[in-house]
């Protein structure tokens, strides 16, 4: 089984569309009108040093954070953040769109196999059966079919970040978005998230992705955006973004991230 | 032949002692979950209104409020009769307690929990029926058992109007034996209150281990 439903052939590829996106909490500009399209199917990096803007920038996309100004065209649905956005609004933007986070954020009262199975219920209204089926399924494909049954909390790092992953494709969300997926994990252990990652991207996924992996970003993305100081500084094929830098500040960047 | 006679005074008033902090208990786990709510409204008139009430409820003595429940309500030929007000007085204060017990719990819940619901589509109510409240619940029952530990001994104060509870009888049998024996009684109903805690203390340390084991 694909992690994707119906996988490569009739899968629904839809992309994003960021408008001049702008935020500022009180006198602090967090994005100034940045845009950035990304197509759908590919996989797209975010890099840059921290407080650039990244994980505010992508937690607009499925508004956890609410932009002052700027459309977000996501699949069919479009937003205008200044304007009001009603609850079936958000509801169906949020169903095209999941997400991955730094610190995992299972429900640590519920079983990994619970996890997974009662977001489905309630967003999409399966039965408690067919839930079930998909959420073993897709356990079985990050490869974690014991750990069904189990607590989140007597799983590992990587196991966890992996459920994660999985409790979000149980909704089928035509795009991902992870912020930080593996900043969280030792190395060792993030190479597991890292791996169904670019499975996903094999398969199609619309993905979108903040990271500090270097080799994640010239190796499974299609494009790479490097933010600095509330912008967008340089977008454009990984490789040739990191072996030859149009911008001084993105060289600063690269040294200090590739000299680690 | 005085210490059974004792004992069985202070026994008698065992019933109503429980039924003060069981039924006081329950108005005020129910009562305090939309107050705790409205603690933490975006709209700053209903925040403000349950601040109000939680800390007038809070300011004033209990027994205050038991006066004010059993002389002051007069609704035509309606008046709360002594066991009545007790039971609406101490569950007002519980509501008032536990409100802010409960509003603490859920602010407790960290903050990536409810944006990994958010992000998932999960309604504004599953967020909170299904995801924050049943941490939230994790979080106060050991607050929750302290609580009622204390709410036990408040029942004493129903005594004061004339709610034949332990203290109440143990008064009772007192004034009528003036000797070293009218301080038994009181030895007694002490000892009650400290046995009847104690499952208390002991169930609220299992649940709390179970439920820790559960998430930690």
């Amino acid at each position: 089984m694909a992690l994707i439903e119906g996988s490569a052939l009739n899968a629904e590829r839809v992309g994003i569309d960021l408008e001049h996106l702008s935020k500022r909490y009180g006198d602090t500009v967090v994005l100034d009108d940045v845009s950035l399209h990304v197509e759908p199917g590919t996989v797209t990096a975010l890099i840059g040093p921290s407080g650039a803007g990244k994980s505010t920038f992508l937690r607009c996309i499925n508004l956890l954070e609410r932009p002052d100004s700027g459309v977000i065209r996501v699949d069919r649905h479009v937003i205008e953040p200044g304007k009001l956005v009603t609850s079936r609004d958000l509801a169906a933007l949020r169903r095209s769109v999941g997400m991955v986070f730094q610190s995992f954020n299972l429900f640590p009262h519920l079983s990994v196999l619970e996890n997974i199975v009662f977001p489905q219920r309630k967003v999409l209204g399966r039965s408690r059966e067919e839930a079930q089926d998909r959420a073993h399924a897709l356990l079985s494909r990050v490869g974690l079919a014991d750990k069904a049954n189990e607590h989140p909390g007597r799983c590992s790092g990587g196991q966890q970040q992996r459920i994660a992953i999985a409790r979000a494709l149980a909704l089928e969300p035509s795009i991902m978005l992870f912020d930080e997926p593996t900043s969280a994990l030792d190395p060792e252990v993030g190479l597991e998230v890292l791996a169904v990652m670019r499975e996903l991207a094999d398969e199609g996924m619309t993905m979108l992705v903040v990271t500090h992996e270097m080799n994640f970003a010239r190796d499974v993305s299609d494009t790479l955006v490097v933010m600095a100081d509330s912008h967008i500084i340089e977008q454009g094929d990984p490789r040739a973004i990191m072996s030859d830098p149009q911008v001084e500040r993105t060289r600063r960047f690269l040294r200090a991230v590739l000299e680690r | 032949m005085d210490l059974v006679n004792a004992a069985l005074a202070v026994v008698k008033g065992l019933p109503l002692t429980l039924l003060l902090a069981v039924s006081a208990l329950a108005i005020g786990a129910v009562g305090a979950l939309p107050v705790s709510l409205g603690l933490q409204s975006r709209h700053i008139v209903v925040r403000l209104l349950c601040r109000l009430c939680v800390d007038l409820v809070r300011g004033i003595p209990i027994i205050v409020w038991l006066f004010v429940l059993k002389f002051g309500v007069v609704v035509g030929t309606f008046k709360l009769d002594a066991l009545q007000s007790a039971i609406v007085g101490l569950g007002l204060v519980s509501i008032a307690y536990l409100a802010e017990i409960y509003r603490g719990g859920i602010q407790a819940v960290p903050r990536g929990q409810t944006e990994a619901a958010e992000a998932l589509g999960l309604s504004s109510r599953t967020r909170l029926v299904h995801v924050v409240l049943p941490q939230a619940f994790t979080i106060v029952s050991p607050s929750i058992a302290t609580y009622f530990v204390g709410l036990l001994k408040d029942t004493s104060i129903a005594s004061t109007i004339v709610v034949a509870e332990m203290v109440f009888q143990a008064q009772s049998f007192a004034r009528q034996n003036p000797t070293l024996a009218g301080l038994l009684p009181y030895v007694i109903a002490g000892g009650l209150y400290i046995v009847l805690s104690l499952p208390v203390a002991f169930a609220s340390r299992r649940l709390d281990a179970r439920l820790r084991r559960a998430v930690v």
